[in-house]
């Protein structure tokens, strides 16, 4: 019986990996974290060391603490360079509709602009726009892919 | 006393109806098959002009292709069955003077179409007749006189005509849609302003595509358009006067503009204003410019649609956590949340009658496009699909139409966005074929009144 | 925070996979349930011929509004220029009923606004200067009848099961005849509840005298639109079923019947 219950023990858990690498694909292993984006693959960078966007998790726009560290080094970096303005940019998944995507990707890109303002940076050098939806960054229709397109993006506006 | 006469007299009520009860049957089921229509094609009358209309169309076919026109729009209406033309006997012209009723009796027609035309002094008259052919009677007898080029729209009065007269309702063939047409790849989509006719003829393209442009939205009389342009990179409501093609900013606020319709009135825009992360739903009076804020509230709010009497508003706000439909007064008073099944509800539009709001709804990763009454019951999902959002209501409240997405690999392969329109009983789902993928569609109120 | 997160999540998964291997036995032969699959949608694509591009929409959309207000010019024939077509065939129905129309007494404002209402109603449809005035006639007498005939319908469903001069398969037969020749007008609204009652006069053949709308003058009064869509397609329904199916025996009882016609049930479900 016992030597029986091992050995479904071990049928569940290859059955339990077999599905995991079903429902994601390679790449998204241990990407996502809750359904956040955690990954660099559609990063790009504002400067050595400071990536330029922020990801949210669906239907939200709380800043997760890896957004709030990628933001203070967003303040840090426009401290140093005074002159610099920026465009923050929401953006929301392919997953809701079209107008209320629009007000989440602003209150998303607001989330952003308030916290690099709690590091000293003024509200005169930071833009917001909403793309809501229409601007993915991964064409995909995917849960990754949705993860990726949750996000605040800091643009250079000079 | 008086309660002795009464009673007796209604002994003799009840008494006589006995004595004189005849045979009486009640009929509570029947076919629900559309009903089959006989479309004669228009014939034309001797003396008729030569013209050319089109590429295909000129005075010796303009009669068939109307007869056609009717033909199609009848039948995606989903109430008609027009019948094959060639079971037809009767020659056109000698039907439309006085139809042999056995003939189309024969080929199970119940009613007949049939007309003539007559091209003459550069105009084009068309006349045509209903029949009943069971009851062997005319119903129905109208003529028309315009320009030749809008054969199409004589075809499409001639069916709301028809559509009046067998179900007792106005029709909504003689209308436009407004749509956002949508080219490119996903990630940079190119969308322009497009109008076309309900049938998807006659495509127009109203901007040129350099600006993200989303959600156009008729005027109650159809001349008007407003919609959210990203012009010089600014989210902001505009308006747009389609016979001159004016287009100016309405909602230039520090912040987006969004999500704007017309008041039943036509005299204000009311729409969502975004700013610090909170939006909130605003009107503006389109003459004097006077702005009023309707909700005050940390949460999302957009989505507006008044009532046909102007007296309501439904929203989509997300107060109560997640994205839900309230009414309210048109002042913004007496707030109340209608929607409470499970899911999100979203882009609730108050319907011409009155009495319905249909919304999206998203449910368990599916998306669905419903209605329910203004109280927030009764509700019923009329489609459900991977993505598909925006209804927009035909002017006569039976049908609605949408747009739906598919789902695509991350090159954005597979993906479509096509609009559908689907009847008020969730029957007759239909594709609406338009020239490039498309979405946002705004229905126009009958061009040609009733 | 992290780890607590992590702890939680591998109790629970070893929880969740014993619970899984202890029930194993049960299901021997396929342990592996995949998820399932969600069916992606293929549209067709249809290509749409004849739609002219037009670049220069502003001009187009210029001449399409001219020539809109043409059309609604132009349309629209005149009340006056439509009575005097000939062409009409009245239904034999009509003429009669001319005859019989009693006029009753009424409010005078209301005969008024009928007046004006069946005015109105006109321009849709041909008629001549007499069924016009039949018409207002009709509606006069209408406004007090129509309440009440209401009310009496609900009767005569009970009514029938003792006064009915069929037996209950004679009248099922028929039921069935006259379902299969009746086509609902699917546009009804399904929440309105409309009756409309037919009274038929038939020949022993099973043939019909005459066949006519019990509350005829409602079939014209504004607002009566799905009545009369409902009532014209009941009308229908019995003409198409001729001869009807009829007991050989018993005239007299059935060559006057009534038929209820009520579309309320079929177009809910």
């Amino acid at each position: 019986m016992s030597a029986q219950l091992i050995r479904n023990l071990l049928l569940v858990i290859l059955a339990t990996l077999a599905l995991s690498a079903c429902s994601t694909t390679k790449k998204s292993n241990n990407l996502l974290q809750g359904d956040v984006y955690t990954g660099t693959e559609t990063i790009e960078y504002l400067a050595t060391g400071v990536p330029d966007r922020v990801f949210f998790a669906t239907n939200k726009s709380v800043l997760t603490t890896a957004a709030r560290d990628t933001l203070r080094k967003q303040a840090a970096w426009m401290r140093k360079n005074k002159d610099i303005s920026v465009t923050l940019e929401g953006h929301a998944d392919e997953r809701g509709t079209r107008e209320y995507n629009l007000a989440l990707g602003e209150r998303r890109a607001n989330a952003a602009k308030d916290y690099l303002m709690t590091y000293g940076i003024s509200g005169n050098r930071i833009n917001v726009i909403s793309y809501g939806k229409e601007r993915p960054v991964n064409s995909g229709s995917t849960p990754l892919a949705w993860s990726q397109n949750r996000r605040a993006v800091t643009v250079k506006a000079n | 006393m008086i309660k002795k006469i009464l009673f007796s007299l209604v002994l003799i009520l009840l008494f006589k109806q006995q004595v004189f009860a005849i045979t009486t049957i009640d009929i509570t089921r029947g076919n629900l098959d559309p009903l089959p229509i006989a479309i004669s094609p228009l014939y034309m009358s001797e003396g008729s002009e030569n013209i050319k209309l089109d590429n295909s169309v000129n005075q010796k076919n303009v009669g068939e292709k109307i007869s056609e026109i009717v033909e199609i729009n009848l039948k995606r209406s989903g109430l008609f069955n027009p019948l094959n033309k060639s079971a037809f006997v009767q020659k056109p012209d000698i039907a439309h003077l006085k139809p042999r009723f056995e003939d189309w009796r024969l080929i199970k027609a119940q009613v007949l179409v049939t007309g003539k035309i007559l091209i003459k002094e550069g105009k084009l008259r068309v006349e045509f007749r209903l029949w009943d052919v069971v009851a062997a009677k005319e119903i129905l007898a109208l003529a028309f006189t315009t320009v030749p080029n809008n054969w199409r729209r004589v075809a499409h009065i001639i069916s709301d005509k028809i559509y009046m007269r067998l179900t007792g309702e106005s029709g909504y063939f003689d209308t436009r849609i407004i749509y956002v047409s949508e080219s490119g790849p996903k990630t940079q989509r190119i969308k322009k302003l497009a109008i076309m006719d309900q049938d998807g003829a006659n495509t127009k393209y109203l901007t040129l595509g350099n600006e993200l442009v989303l959600t156009p939205r008729f005027s109650p009389t159809a001349q008007l358009v407003t919609y959210l342009s990203y012009f010089r990179n600014l989210p902001r409501v505009y308006l747009l006067d389609i016979e001159t093609g004016i287009q100016e900013v309405v909602g230039d606020f520090p912040g987006m503009t969004f999500a704007p319709r017309f008041s039943p009135d036509g005299k204000k825009i009311i729409m969502s204003f975004a700013q610090n992360g909170n939006s909130d739903i605003y009107t503006m009076d389109i003459e004097t410019r006077v702005v009023e804020k309707l909700t005050d509230h940390p949460s999302i709010d957009t989505s507006p649609s008044y009532s046909p009497d102007g007296k309501y508003i439904c929203f989509n706000s997300d107060r109560s956590g997640l994205q839900q439909i309230y009414i309210m007064r048109s002042d913004g008073s007496k707030v109340k949340r209608i929607s409470f099944g499970k899911g999100l509800y979203g882009t609730p539009v108050w319907s011409p009658r009155g009495d319905l709001i249909a919304f999206t709804k998203v449910s368990k990763g599916r998306f669905y496009i419903g209605v329910m009454r203004t109280d927030g019951t009764g509700e019923r999902l009329l489609t459900e699909n991977f993505y598909q959002e925006a209804p927009s209501w035909a002017p006569n409240g039976r049908v609605l139409i949408f747009y739906r997405e598919t789902k695509s690999d991350s090159e954005g392969k597979g993906f479509t966005a096509k609009l559908w329109s689907i009847d008020l009983t969730g029957y007759n789902e239909r594709e609406i074929s338009t020239k490039t993928d498309a979405s946002d569609p705004s229905w126009s109120s009958l061009l040609s009144g009733n | 925070m992290m780890t607590k997160n992590l702890i939680l999540s591998v109790l629970f998964h070893s929880f969740m996979i014993i619970l899984t291997a202890l029930s194993l036995p049960f299901m021997k032969r396929n342990p592996i349930e995949l998820p399932p699959i969600v069916s992606v949608e293929f549209i067709q694509i249809s290509d749409k011929t004849n739609i002219p591009f037009a670049p220069k929409a502003r001009k187009t959309l210029e001449k399409i509004k001219k020539e809109e207000e043409r059309v609604v010019s132009e349309q629209a024939p005149p009340s006056s220029k439509k009575k005097e077509k000939p062409d009409r065939i009245p239904l034999p129905e009509e003429k009669k009923e001319k005859q019989q129309i009693v006029k009753k007494k009424q409010n005078p404002e209301e005969v008024e606004l009928q007046i004006k209402q069946s005015s109105e109603f006109e321009k849709e449809e041909l008629f001549d200067p007499n069924q016009i005035a039949a018409l207002i006639d009709k509606s006069k007498e209408k406004v007090a009848e129509t309440t009440r005939e209401d009310k009496k319908l609900t009767q005569s469903s009970v009514k029938n099961s003792f006064a009915s001069g069929l037996t209950l398969t004679q009248e099922d037969a028929l039921k069935a005849q006259i379902f299969g020749c009746w086509s609902i007008p699917l546009g009804l609204p399904y929440d309105e509840n409309l009756l409309v009652r037919i009274k038929l006069k038939l020949r022993p053949d099973g043939t019909i005298a005459k066949a006519e709308i019990k509350d005829h003058a409602r079939m014209n009064m504004p607002g009566n639109n799905f009545y009369k869509v409902l009532a014209e397609s009941a009308l229908r329904a019995v003409r198409l079923c001729q001869p009807l199916k009829v007991p050989p025996t018993g005239y007299e009882k059935w060559k006057e019947m009534d038929m209820n016609f009520d579309a309320t049930e079929m177009l809910k479900g």
